[in-house]
């Protein structure tokens, strides 16, 4: 790492300050009033860094300036490189990096709309977080107090790219749809069947949630952490539990860390045979969804008796779990995982067999690997189409490291993959169960919390089912958050879904779209 | 005079009663094959009386047509119900050259669907009609040809002279020309009652709609004249598959006695006939938008097929 800083001071002399190291795999960069595109390009050039997140935080109480963060990873390396670069408060600007990485794209102007820094040279610098139409104020500053009372609504809506040209039409979807799912406004042109383009309007779900973690005490708001993205609670939870405990620099009894592996293996499968009956619905082909609900519902039912809860919630704790198993909890697992292995097996032969199927699901939604690799797309999404990226193997947490899995990777980024991307991951999941199931468990289940000092940073994060997620926190006094810093998969994904519709046929929307099965809740936080 | 009104009143009460039970027969079946329970059979008449009595949402920009629609519907598709044998080879009504009004008043009741699903003004709606219209352009002439094939043999358009000459004669199915026309006018069944693998009647998906995506801006009592004129629509043509092909047990006479035998005979080929549509609907996903034409060609040809092969055989 050394010879990174060097090779770093030397190229930008002064701007870069004193590297610190709070622990082993997460080094700060401190960076002056700098230009952060220079060095994003050097470290995307010279060390292949992807960029995983970028983030603001308002400090003009303590240190009179705002600082912007700039998460990267390198391939091959478990530690993350946060660079931290101010804006200053007299003149709330920062140099935009969406132009050359559209990845950040949404990020950078979620930054502008929270927290009122102008992103100069964005390609599209319109209002995302918060609507058009939200009055001139800036939620995640500090001087915004959260009991503050907006006035009514009355600012123009957002308004949409015409599609112009003779036969095109705009057909306008949501933002209420039909079925329990959340809301999203998609707004397609179309040219007979076949889609010209998609624009997306999300964050009608955007309740504060980064605001609310700074009102409440850590250990309510792990149950708040819980609730960003229903379907992912475990991890999420995970995550910020995660993040804590490295602020603090805590030791998680190893029996916790095994059962918290446990626990998000069961979240990912149960998740993934869920959306494999979803997708075989979107074709019309139902027999499959039964038998996939059948084998979601085993495994809900162990989740209620390993847990207390049928989605994992209240299981999760900062320094462990809340309840160890017995011999009955553990026997019922093995049971379970086996009863349900068979069972995947005959549903993933079903789904083969129907070759009326597989001609709807190949070659439908192609999202090519290139695209992938520019939107800065994770996951699930990712890894089939070309992008090599899992945290629990590139920044290893639980106890994913005493267990050996592979990572299914293809290049062809069709809604056939990202299927066959999800039955390979449950194929792997059910062997770390087996393996985590045989494994210590033994000893304390969750340990003493010590005080929780104010002003430590920690970067945490875990491979959830739908992908990477990343919390950053700010520890405050009196066991409270000075900020925490989410963000969901489906933040980095959303963008893809417009490149993998262009020229399908709208018909083949809804399951194109089943296939990411993208939050709306976690993106719009 | 009596004897008419008697008879097509009989009928028309048949085919009123029985219509929605089919549709609850076919759902209930598809829930079991899926190791659902399903709704209950009899739900489809609880859908209907329900809307009757139900309040309406009608879209701002809609003209007459979208108060017209559900009428038009609901009434071609109960004259038709009076066209064709049901449990005697004699139909009550024969206007305008039998087979030719049945399937004619059939397109006159989707041509008034297409219009109200554009009436509404919604974006949806349109996509609706223009899909029904490009599939019914295959679809019907796919039709015309299978029941010409049988009308040929017949020497005669009226069904019920139809059904007469099936019933009086030896059984032919296996003749290749009633079969081709079979598989023909099975297909186009599946096309025209909105079933997998061409149309999906229980998704919620609006972008991937056919038949719903056309009504979606209907609701109340209009919305129950359609569904009930769609499900006297499914029965029609499913009787019309069922006493063509395999017209035994169909009596010749309106006797109380031969009633009661008919209507034996018609449930069970009806039943037999709806576990067909259920396999197929259960083994098979939807076809890809732009591949459901391929698959009424297919239809198209086996019916052209079928009328060439009754001059070689």
């Amino acid at each position: 790492m050394s010879a990174f800083f060097e090779a770093l001071e030397q190229k930008f002399g002064a701007q870069i300050q004193a590297p610190s190291a709070e622990r082993e795999d997460e080094i700060y960069v401190v960076v002056g009033d700098p230009d952060i595109r220079a060095l994003a390009e050097y470290l995307r050039s010279e060390f292949e860094a992807r960029l995983v997140t970028v983030f603001g935080e308002d400090r003009r109480s303590v240190e009179r300036v705002f600082f912007n963060y700039y998460v990267f990873e390198r391939k091959g390396d478990t530690r993350y490189l946060i660079v931290r670069a101010s804006v200053r408060a007299d003149h709330p600007e920062f140099p935009s990096l969406s132009a050359e990485l559209p990845a950040v794209n949404w990020q950078e102007r979620e930054i502008q709309d929270w927290f009122g820094l102008k992103a100069v040279g964005h390609p599209n610098p319109r209002k995302v977080a918060l609507h058009d139409n939200w009055p001139d104020v800036h939620p995640l500053r500090k001087d915004f107090l959260l009991e503050t009372v907006l006035p009514p609504f009355q600012g123009e809506r957002h308004i949409y790219r015409p599609a112009l040209g003779e036969g095109v039409f705009q057909v306008p979807v949501g933002p209420v749809h039909a079925g329990t799912i959340e809301p999203g406004h998609f707004n397609f042109a179309v040219a007979g069947e076949p889609i010209l383009y998609l624009q997306l309007r999300m964050f009608y779900t955007h309740k504060g949630t980064e605001k609310l973690f700074e009102k409440l005490p850590i250990p309510k708001a792990v149950f708040l952490a819980e609730s960003i993205s229903g379907d992912s609670s475990f991890s999420h939870g995970t995550a910020f539990c995660q993040a804590i405990e490295r602020a603090v620099q805590m030791e998680v009894p190893l029996r916790a860390l095994i059962m918290r592996t446990i626990l998000l293996e069961l979240e990912r499968i149960c998740n993934h045979v869920a959306d494999i009956g979803a997708i075989a619905t979107d074709v019309g082909f139902v027999v499959a969804n039964a038998h996939a609900s059948r084998l979601k519902e085993m495994l809900v039912t162990l989740n209620e008796n390993l847990t207390g809860n049928r989605l994992l919630r209240g299981m999760i704790c900062v320094g462990g779990v809340r309840r160890g198993w017995n011999a009955v909890q553990l026997g019922l697992l093995r049971a379970t995982v086996d009863a349900f292995a068979a069972d995947f097996q005959d549903l993933v032969t079903l789904i083969d067999s129907s070759e009326s199927t597989r001609d709807r699901l190949e070659q439908t939604g192609v999202l090519l690997p290139e695209k992938a690799k520019d939107l800065g797309i994770v996951g699930v999404a990712g890894r089939a189409s070309g992008i090599d990226l899992d945290v629990r193997r590139d920044h290893p947490y639980a106890a994913y490291g005493r267990y050996s899995f592979r990572i299914p990777v293809y290049q062809v980024g069709d809604v056939n993959h990202r299927m066959q991307v999800r039955v390979d991951e449950v194929n792997e999941s059910l062997g770390i169960l087996r393996n985590a199931a045989e494994d210590s468990q033994h000893g304390e289940f969750r340990a003493q919390i010590p005080p929780i000092p104010p002003d430590r940073c920690a970067v945490s994060a875990v491979e959830g089912w739908r992908g990477e997620i990343i919390h950053w926190i700010r520890t405050g006094p009196n066991n409270h958050l000075e900020r925490c810093k989410i963000k969901d998969p489906s933040l980095n994904n959303w963008p893809a879904l417009v490149e993998a519709v262009q020229g399908n046929i709208i018909a083949d929307f809804p399951v194109i779209n089943k296939s990411f099965n993208l939050s709306y809740s976690g993106t719009d936080r | 005079m009596t004897g008419l009104i008697a008879k097509a009143g009989l009928q028309l009460v048949l085919v009123l009663l029985v219509a929605p039970l089919l549709g609850g027969i076919i759902k209930t079946l598809k829930a079991r094959l899926q190791t659902r329970r399903g709704p209950n059979i009899l739900q489809s008449y609880r859908d209907i009386f329900k809307l009757f009595r139900k309040g309406m949402v009608i879209p701002e920009t809609a003209s007459w047509i979208f108060s017209a629609t559900p009428y038009v519907v609901f009434v071609t598709a109960a004259l038709v119900g009076l066209m064709i044998p049901m449990t005697a080879t004699d139909a009550p009504l024969s206007l305008f050259g039998g087979v030719l009004a049945v399937v004619y008043l059939l397109a006159l009741g989707r041509f008034f669907l297409a219009l109200g699903g554009l009436d509404a003004g919604s974006s949806f709606g349109g996509l609706g009609s223009s899909r029904e219209m490009t599939l019914s352009a295959i679809a019907e002439p796919a039709m015309m040809l299978a029941i010409f094939t049988v009308a040929l043999a017949a020497s005669s358009t009226n069904l019920s002279e139809m059904a007469k000459v099936a019933v009086s004669q030896s059984w032919k199915f296996l003749a290749p020309s009633q079969m081709l026309a079979f598989a023909a006018l099975f297909i186009v069944l599946i096309a025209e009652t909105g079933r997998i693998p061409v149309d999906n009647p229980a998704t919620h998906l609006e972008l991937t709609m056919i038949h719903e995506a056309m009504i979606l801006e209907y609701s109340g009592p209009y919305l129950a004249l359609i569904e009930y004129g769609a499900s006297i629509k499914q029965l029609v043509l499913m009787t019309l598959v069922v006493n063509t092909f395999f017209p035994f047990g169909l009596s010749s006479d309106w006797t109380v006695r031969g009633l009661g035998v008919g209507l034996l005979f018609y449930f069970t080929k009806m039943l037999l006939l709806a576990c067909l549509i259920v396999l197929v609907e259960t083994t098979n996903a939807k076809l890809r938008l732009f591949r459901v034409p391929e698959l009424l060609m297919v239809s198209f040809i086996f019916g052209a097929l079928a009328l060439i092969s009754t001059f070689l055989f």
